[in-house]
């Protein structure tokens, strides 16, 4: 059980091959096939979910974000453009926003910081995916978790606590720095030192040229 | 000292956690500087990973039907008007490869833009080939827009099975101020029925996808100058003209 779980003949073995499957089922959408909507979900509704969860930390809430993200998703797929980086990551940036947007619009900022809290408690060692997904994504994704569970922690703590308030508690960088009782200067560098390291452990999930 | 400055604004800004001020003056700064935005995208593709970075949750096995149930009631925004969309570029570039063979591309005007468009192409052609062979289906018709055999000119696709055509318009300056650009799709005998305005990008090229009304047949396709928000019918002769070829 490593890394290099991929099941034989699946399109996954391919570098990029999965990519361009998102790519192609993005395209599909944009030209009106909901079928290519109900296969996004199958490849991508969990991580969604999972995503909005830890934001909003509810399940009816977490559903309707994702409901609401791939709406989106679906209106505007003609405006994917490739050349800015995965469709998982425009489908997760998406997400991301919609959740913090519920969550500000029902001043609920504590609860975001119970639950950025809450990450610290091993939850993001959790590397086993759901099996609700396609096969091949399931693999894909398992390493997907598992790479990025061991770059976090890996991260000093207080290094990984800025990166956990600004992406799921979508702080800022001064409310950081409030929140922690630290310089701002201070937040800002971990922040960056943080991401070069992740940038640097999570080159292999990235695309060229990114790495 | 400055360039430092940027340098950790880049992290921040990829994460959304600049303030909105410090925000805009660092969009400011990225208007001129390729390496912010070259790392601004790759911390982008960092963030992005974050999100498998949440403690796993299941979601109910409904959420999916719910997602389908939702994106029914509304359609994809066709891009009208906007700015040249990036994939439907490539997928041009695919189109017009594909015609090639089929003896659609005859200008060199269009084979230029075809190497240009191609180059842009990022993909392998086998990957592109699956998404166009998707996109496109077997009956779907073309339509070659000229104005005597001058520049400008256009290549209409049109899939009448899902009511959607692909314009790809080459050596069209950007209409004036105040005007638009705008498609007709015209049944024999009938008054042209607007699929929709357009514009071109500074280079003189847009692709863009539109709707056509459901169950329309048209047998020939212009393209007028119209004043913004387009007109209900043509107020001059179109510039642009070409006949639905059928396939069968």
């Amino acid at each position: 059980m490593s890394v290099g779980l991929i099941p034989q003949g699946v399109m996954a073995i391919q570098p990029g091959g999965t990519p361009a499957l998102d790519r192609a089922l993005v395209m599909r959408m944009a030209v009106g096939d909901e079928r290519a909507l109900g296969e996004l979900y199958d490849r991508h509704g969990s991580m969604a979910y999972a995503l909005a969860h830890a934001v909003v930390g509810e399940r009816a809430d977490a559903e309707e974000v994702v409901a609401d993200a791939f709406g989106q998703a679906w209106r505007t797929a003609a405006t994917f453009d490739p050349a800015r980086g995965r469709v998982a990551a425009w489908l997760s940036a998406i997400t991301r926003t919609r959740a913090l947007d519920l969550v500000r619009a029902r001043g609920r900022r504590a609860r975001v910081l119970a639950r950025a809290a809450i990450l610290d408690d091993g939850g993001l060692a959790a590397t086993v995916a759901p099996a609700a997904e396609a096969p091949d994504r399931r693999a894909e994704r398992g390493e997907a978790r598992h790479l990025v569970a061991r770059a976090l922690a890996e991260l000093p703590e207080p290094q990984r606590r800025v990166i956990e308030l600004a992406y799921f508690g979508g702080l800022s960088q001064t409310e950081i720095a409030a929140e922690l009782q630290e310089p701002l200067g201070t937040v800002k560098t971990r922040m960056r030192t943080a991401l070069e390291k992740l940038r640097t452990a999570l080159s292999p999930l990235l695309s060229e040229g990114a790495s | 000292m400055s360039e430092h400055r940027w340098r950790v604004a880049a992290a921040a800004y990829a994460l959304g956690a600049l303030s909105a001020e410090e925000a805009s003056g660092f969009e400011a700064h990225l208007e001129g500087c390729a390496a912010c935005r070259a790392e601004v995208q790759a911390f982008r593709e960092v963030a992005g990973l974050l999100a498998e970075g949440a403690p796993a949750a299941l979601p109910a096995p409904g959420l999916r039907e719910r997602v389908l149930r939702e994106a029914r009631r509304v359609r994809p925004l066709v891009p009208r008007g906007g700015p040249l969309v990036p994939w439907l570029a490539a997928a041009a570039a695919l189109l017009l490869a594909v015609g090639l063979g089929w003896g659609y591309l005859r200008a060199r005007g269009d084979r230029d833009a075809l190497r240009v468009q191609l180059a842009q192409a990022g993909d392998s052609m086998a990957q592109q080939q699956q998404v166009i062979a998707t996109v496109l289906a077997p009956d779907v018709t073309t339509a070659a827009l000229a104005s005597k055999g001058q520049p400008p000119s256009a290549r209409l696709f049109w899939n009448p099975a899902r009511n959607r055509v692909v314009i790809s318009v080459f050596h069209l300056p950007p209409a004036p101020a105040g005007r638009t650009y705008q498609l007709w799709a015209i049944a024999r005998g009938k008054a042209p029925v607007s699929v929709g305005i357009f514009n071109t990008t500074s280079d003189g090229r847009l692709v863009a996808a539109m709707a056509v009304p459901p169950g329309l047949v048209f047998q020939v396709t212009a393209v007028t100058e119209e004043p913004a928000g387009g007109s209900p019918q043509p107020t001059q002769s179109p510039f642009l003209v070409g006949q639905v070829q059928r396939t069968e």
